[in-house]
């Protein structure tokens, strides 16, 4: 924390958290006191499709805890597939075909041409 | 006089290199692509391509990204005048007019104008830029530790003030935002904060992959929960040339915008989007006809979108001369030029003269090149635009993927990346301003150091922001925006959008 006159690491935080806290409480505050018509209309989630950003979600998240174990094109691969062929139901010739082309394009593109050294995972072995 | 001059032609030397020539060329045509396409901004756009830049020097990196931003101002009038979708939130405004002239079948005399005007601005901004920059570098030079805390602060404050929706919740997300920039290690004491223990929290929470969870993961949820339904005008486009009498019609317009666009562009939280609703609201002002503004006056066309552009070209002013970034673009483009290990500040006019010239020459470059091609590749966007949401929306995702992982080569960017794409949307709903967060987070850091370094320098006496001048006068401009609003019924941008 240090002192006023010797701020520590801590000392501009804590004051900013406590700023920000009375910030919080004024926004509280209002909207208890009056609450605004917009908020009333419309709800938090709507009549969207809720299911549909979930399962999006969550293959973000899949994509990310298995990126560096299955490798980026084999992840890649099984990403677009999921998001065309469950997701958007399309038909599963087109979703393999294109989940195909977009893998090898952006492999090419961030592997060989912009040398991102994407993870290879199991697919180490044939070091291409 | 004669030093600028010198300067300018080190510039062009810089600049008119082959391979700087060619990034200038993919910039542009990456933003154009990026302001045609709805729901990919330009801030969302240099966060996914700031990881192709690593191989690359810091001089070809920084033109690229420069001209996604004003490639993306170009860009976005084309879908809002053939579709009646913004594609970026500058060519907001642009629908109103620019579609209804596109419904009467001069579709063709709109998107003209928008580019000549596009580039008429950017012109005259990056001309403006040329002398104004180093005569603010100067000045900036003679400031110290307190100078620079008081001028993020003021920085900060006006974002927050100029931002669209409540001023008590901007300034709680730049709360948000300043705390997570001190996650990490201290630079002061070494000492972490905020780390929880967790691997990926000590190296502190980075801009991009915020940025890219913000501006682009968010954008990608908030489509997906209400589709974009998408007419495109089927109609031919012809006559891409305005008229003598559309000239006539327009050229106040494009000088004003211009200007106005400018100083909007300067001043922290103004930028393209500000500088377009006030082009508007003044182009309304001014005209001897308001009532044929939003049934297809070209001068609703030709104003906005001239200060869009001006204003991509002012935001670089306080970015390059005093390191403070004036809207999210420009904080990423911050956060781009650190991870090459550049400091912008004053001194960057003097450690890096081939960046600072070599990037405000490549714009006269670049602006040219969007005018050459903006036209006759319209076709070509048209044919984009029909590019279906299902295909468009996994590759930005993936986009996003590799570009967070590739930043660093770790999982955790990514899953930073998520966490503020989940976040953002959810901000995005209860009517939450991003930019305030992405500025704060990006200046923390700096925003700490000059404050401790200050108190260091007075040994802990905190009248040293108010004894110097400069700094006194920065620290009064940020609290009036404090006061102005509670005395007065701040005028919000959204009032004027709701016109």
């Amino acid at each position: 924390m240090g002192t006023l006159h010797q701020p520590g690491p801590g000392f501009l935080f804590f004051w900013i958290g406590i700023v920000t806290a009375i910030l919080a409480l004024i926004v509280v505050l209002m909207s208890l006191k009056k609450p605004s018509p917009e908020a009333i209309q419309e709800r938090l989630f709507g009549k969207g499709h809720v299911t549909k950003i979930v399962l999006v979600l969550l293959s973000l998240f899949l994509y990310a805890l298995l990126i560096e174990r299955l490798g980026f094109l084999i992840v890649t691969l099984l990403f677009f597939i999921f998001l065309l062929g469950v997701i958007e139901k399309k038909k599963w010739l087109s979703t393999v075909s294109i989940s195909l082309i977009v893998t090898a394009v952006s492999y090419l593109v961030f592997e060989t041409g912009l040398q991102s050294q994407l993870p290879k995972g199991l697919l180490d072995f044939l070091r291409f | 006089m004669i030093e600028i001059l010198q300067s300018v032609t080190y510039g062009f030397q810089v600049a008119l290199q082959p391979h700087n020539l060619l990034y200038c060329f993919f910039g542009v045509l990456i933003g154009t692509l990026v302001g045609v396409l709805p729901g990919l901004g330009p801030a969302a756009a240099i966060a996914l391509l700031l990881p192709t830049t690593f191989k690359i020097t810091p001089v070809s990196a920084t033109i690229m990204l420069a001209g996604i931003y004003y490639g993306a101002m170009y860009g976005g009038s084309t879908t809002s005048i053939l579709v009646n979708i913004p594609g970026e939130a500058a060519s907001v405004v642009t629908c109103l007019d620019g579609y209804q002239m596109a419904l009467k079948g001069r579709a063709g005399p709109a998107l003209g104008i928008a580019a000549f005007g596009s580039f008429i601005a950017g012109t005259f901004a990056v001309i403006a830029l040329t002398f104004v920059g180093p005569l603010l570098s100067n000045i900036a030079l003679a400031f110290g530790p307190p100078e620079f805390f008081s001028l993020m602060i003021v920085g900060i404050t006006v974002l927050t003030y100029l931002s669209s929706g409540s001023m008590v919740k901007a300034l709680m997300m730049a709360g948000v935002g300043l705390i997570l920039s001190g996650v990490g290690m201290d630079t002061i004491s070494g000492k972490y904060r905020f780390t929880f223990n967790i691997q990926t929290l000590l190296d502190g929470v980075g801009v991009v992959p915020v940025a890219m969870g913000l501006f682009g993961i968010s954008e990608v949820l908030l489509n997906l929960e209400t589709e974009i339904k998408r007419d495109i005008l089927t109609t031919k486009v012809k006559d891409l040339f305005p008229t003598l009498k559309d000239w006539a019609d327009s050229v106040w317009s494009i000088v004003r915008g211009s200007v106005l666009g400018f100083f909007l562009g300067i001043i922290p939280g103004g930028g393209a989007v500000v500088a377009s609703f006030a082009s508007y609201a003044i182009e309304k002002k001014a005209s001897k006809h308001p009532g044929e503004f939003g049934k297809g006056a070209i001068q609703g066309v030709a104003g906005p979108e001239s200060a869009n552009n001006s204003a991509a070209g002012g935001s670089f002013i306080p970015l390059l001369t005093l390191g403070i970034p004036a809207n999210p673009v420009m904080a990423i483009l911050l956060g781009a030029l650190m991870i090459h290990g550049l400091q912008p500040g004053p001194l960057l006019m003097k450690n890096a003269p081939d960046l600072f010239w070599g990037t405000i020459i490549s714009m006269y470059i670049g602006n040219g090149m969007l005018l050459v091609l903006n036209l006759p590749l319209i076709p070509l966007w048209v044919k984009v635009l029909k590019v279906p949401y299902y295909l468009l929306y996994p590759l930005i995702l993936l986009f996003c993927l590799i570009g967070a992982y590739s930043l660093d080569n770790t999982v955790g960017d990514i899953l930073i990346m998520i966490i503020f794409g989940i976040l953002g949307f959810l901000m995005k709903k209860l009517r939450y301003d991003g930019a305030p967060m992405i500025l704060a987070l990006v200046l923390g850091q700096k925003l700490e150091t000059s404050f401790r370094r200050s108190l260091i320098m007075s040994q802990g006496d905190f009248s040293v922001f108010i004894t110097r001048p400069i700094s006194l006068g920065f620290l009064i401009t940020a609290v009036l925006l404090l006061i102005i609003p509670i005395i007065t019924q701040r005028k919000k941008l959204s009032t004027l959008e709701a016109e």
